[in-house]
């Protein structure tokens, strides 16, 4: 018997030894990720086509689509295969395949505020030797800026995001409440008073949603608003500035929609916007680029400015896409080639004319300033949005880890929406993200 | 020339004992090597990853050089002092204390009232068993629309009754509860399969002399029923504390571990360790206590089930 669990044991250490000889083939065949790149530089040489795959957001799906057709048509050598997954997804997607050091993904979405981390895990390639501009020179700075580490631009910047306070004229008509003044920003205080006005329970209609309901990208202004900071100087803390007492004000006011006034419905983000284009919403607070589907749905609608708190700053939500080059990508010369089509090429038009994405190149910028296509209703939505990216975008907080950051204080805010006392759901992940921030101290 | 004879009589003696020796080695490994391919397979699919799991838990990976670094036991302590780490155990403890208990009893119920023979058992059977052929994730989903607070099937039949809506999912009191019923919904009727298997194993005639001796019901259960359903009743309990203490995917769809962590059970911290903060080795780290809780859990209840017969 006593031979016999030996000989298994051997069996077991002889067959480890083995999968450990193959784990360092597999990392030799890592290490010569560069001679394969030159083989397949080679190969494009010699005519054959290089396919590069990019990992991305599902609402990108038509501008992207368009850019790729473009792209191949300029550039017959190069097949773009476009990879897509909703948000939380693609987050898992990104983490999944390049800490396995993934060489299947070649390109991928880079949430802006998520460059520093990537670039920590090793997982972007950096593109100043790829890119032949001044970035400062073609992208906005704030973009630039937030694509930029320890001096390195580590992505390139594909879009810029605002937000705009969408209503429903037919409601606001059926309550006899005249419409919001297009320049005219309205407060907190007021937009709940007009929402208590509009909810019809009866009628099953709420007065006012988020659109990304639970998430820290819209909801900082609120706390921005109040100046509240959300992170210690250094990025390291959350204790004590996530639940401070300002931090807390600002997301009583997320509490109370839901759970207060009952002005809001305790929807998920995924609803948010056919809630208001179905009429069982009369104020929605919006993407921009959220235009051509609310244009589709023939709702009769009204646009004006995103709201702030009496006596408080005026913030509203920015940032948005980058496009990183993957460090394991097999074809880096050939993915700087699309990269560069997308973002500072013909592709950066085509994602703004057809995906109807809030640019952050400075030539399409002025372009929106100045052209009076987008003096008119509805496109002056992108108007507004162009000018509050530039005049009262509130970043999100800077720290390498706003991944574990970011996750935290959603479950916090969906929580909060969904009955929780907002000083308990925030003192609640405090040490959480505090305890997952430690391993960034030094970096 | 007889010492010769004697000299090959001794080899001969020998080379046949030799022989005889290789044949009963070759008696021996024979089944071994009969056993071998299994025993590869063995190795390669349910040792090896347990190996490296253990070994990945002792290491962590660097920034910026991407290098993994030894550390002992480190990720091991970190946990140890880590109030969602103890957070996390305590769910999962209690998770596991109500719906392991739960689906047997209500397994094994619905197997005795699936094993009378009345007509149309078979149908009955069959709708028993339909939850089973629904993928959790899409039984996730189902349930997240029917329980939703705002426009949810199952409150408007509270409303409906005069009875107030309820958050469900979106209750740090209720949330796990809710799991629990949907986890169970879904695998009662797949763990009463083998109890009804084994239920129709058990001697009719048992219960006919039984009956003659004057055995009300409940003492044909206990000193019949009961004790011929151990053999199965041992598989069902260890195969639902596995599948439970591993369970993950509903409380990953529907509740992402809250609210305010109630339904974070140590499959989903582990989960979120490695592929939400991509730290592999504090995941692997839980993955290696949580087996070593399961084959506690399991070796406690295979020792008190062990049939008598």
């Amino acid at each position: 018997m006593k031979f016999r669990i030996v000989l298994l044991i051997c069996i077991g250490v002889m067959s480890a030894f083995l999968f450990g000889c193959s784990n360092n083939a597999s990392q030799n065949v890592n290490n010569d990720v560069s001679e394969n790149e030159n083989q397949s530089e080679n190969q494009n040489d010699s005519g054959e086509t290089q396919t590069i795959s990019i990992l991305a957001h599902s609402n990108y799906d038509v501008g992207l689509s368009s850019v790729i057709e473009a792209f191949e048509d300029a550039n017959p050598d190069i097949e773009v295969n476009l990879e897509l997954a909703p948000f939380n997804e693609l987050m898992e997607s990104i983490e999944i395949r390049l800490s396995a050091q993934s060489t299947d993904i070649d390109l991928l979405f880079v949430d802006a505020p998520l460059v520093a981390n990537y670039t920590l895990k090793g997982y972007l390639e950096p593109l100043d030797s790829y890119l032949s501009i001044d970035p400062n020179d073609v992208w906005v700075e704030s973009a630039v800026n937030t694509v930029t580490y320890n001096n390195e631009l580590m992505a390139a910047p594909l879009n810029n995001s605002s937000m705009v306070l969408f209503y429903n004229k037919e409601l606001f008509d059926k309550k006899g409440i005249p419409y919001p003044e297009q320049d005219d920003r309205m407060t907190w205080e007021e937009l709940v008073e007009i929402a208590l006005e509009l909810n019809d329970r009866e009628d099953g209609v709420h007065g006012f949603t988020f659109d990304r309901l639970d998430r820290a990208y819209q909801l900082l202004p609120l706390a921005d608003s109040l100046g509240a900071s959300m992170l210690s100087e250094d990025g390291l803390t959350s204790k004590g500035y996530t639940n401070s007492p300002v931090a807390v004000e600002a997301f009583t006011f997320y509490y109370n929609l839901f759970n207060e006034w009952n002005i809001s419905p305790r929807i998920s983000e995924e609803e948010s916007i056919d809630y208001f284009t179905s009429g069982r919403v009369a104020m929605f607070l919006g993407l921009s680029h959220s235009l051509p589907r609310l244009i589709d749905s023939n709702i009769d609608f009204g646009i004006t400015l995103h709201p702030y708190f009496e006596g408080g700053e005026i913030a509203t939500p920015t940032g948005s896409w980058s496009i990183g080059i993957s460090k394991y990508s097999e074809q880096k010369e050939a993915s700087a080639k699309f990269l560069n089509f997308l973002t500072v090429g013909d592709g950066a038009d085509i994602m703004f004319k057809d995906g109807g994405i809030l640019p952050v190149h400075l030539e399409l910028i002025d372009h929106i300033k100045n052209d009076p296509f987008y003096d008119e209703f509805p496109h002056i939505a992108t108007r507004i949005a162009a000018q509050e990216s530039e005049e009262t975008a509130s970043p999100r907080p800077l720290t390498p880890g706003y991944l574990e950051w970011d996750s935290n204080m959603n479950r916090a805010l969906q929580d909060i929406k969904n009955g929780t006392d907002p000083q308990d759901a925030l003192d609640a992940i405090v040490d959480v993200i505090d305890r997952l921030l430690e391993r960034y101290e030094g970096y | 020339m007889v010492k010769f004879l004697n000299k090959g009589k001794y080899l001969k003696k020998m080379l046949l004992g030799l022989g005889d020796e290789m044949k009963s080695i070759k008696n021996i490994s024979t089944p071994y090597l009969f056993l071998l391919p299994a025993l590869i397979g063995l190795l390669l699919f349910k040792i090896y990853p347990i190996f490296s799991a253990f070994l990945q838990s002792l290491f962590t990976r660097q920034f910026l050089t991407v290098e993994q670094v030894f550390v002992g036991f480190a990720n091991y302590s970190s946990l140890f002092t880590d109030p969602v780490f103890w957070n996390s155990l305590k769910v999962t403890a209690y998770f596991n204390l109500i719906i392991n208990p739960l689906q047997v009893i209500l397994a094994f119920g619905l197997a005795v009232l699936l094993n009378y023979q009345i007509r149309a058992i078979p149908i009955f059977r069959g709708i028993n068993f339909i939850p089973v052929c629904i993928s959790i994730p899409t039984a996730a989903i189902l349930w997240d629309i029917m329980l939703s607070p705002e426009q949810g099937v199952v409150n408007s039949i509270l409303i409906s009754l005069n009875l107030s809506p309820q958050p469900f999912l979106a209750s740090d009191s209720q949330a796990l509860l809710s799991l629990i019923a949907i986890a169970s919904w879904r695998g009662i009727g797949y763990w009463a399969l083998f109890f009804l298997a084994g239920l129709q194993e058990v001697p009719k005639s048992l219960y006919e002399a039984a009956s003659i001796d004057g055995a009300n019901l409940w003492q044909r259960f206990k000193n019949i029923t009961f004790p011929m359903m151990k053999r199965p009743l041992t598989f069902v309990v260890v195969s639902v504390t596995v599948a439970n203490m591993l369970l993950f995917s509903p409380m990953y769809i529907l509740t992402s571990g809250g609210p305010k962590q109630s339904t974070n059970v140590l499959m989903l911290e582990s989960y979120n360790n490695a592929f939400l903060y991509s730290n592999m080795g504090r995941a692997n780290a839980i993955v290696v206590i949580i087996l070593l809780i399961t084959l506690v859990v399991i070796a406690i209840q295979f020792k008190l089930l062990r049939p008598k017969h």
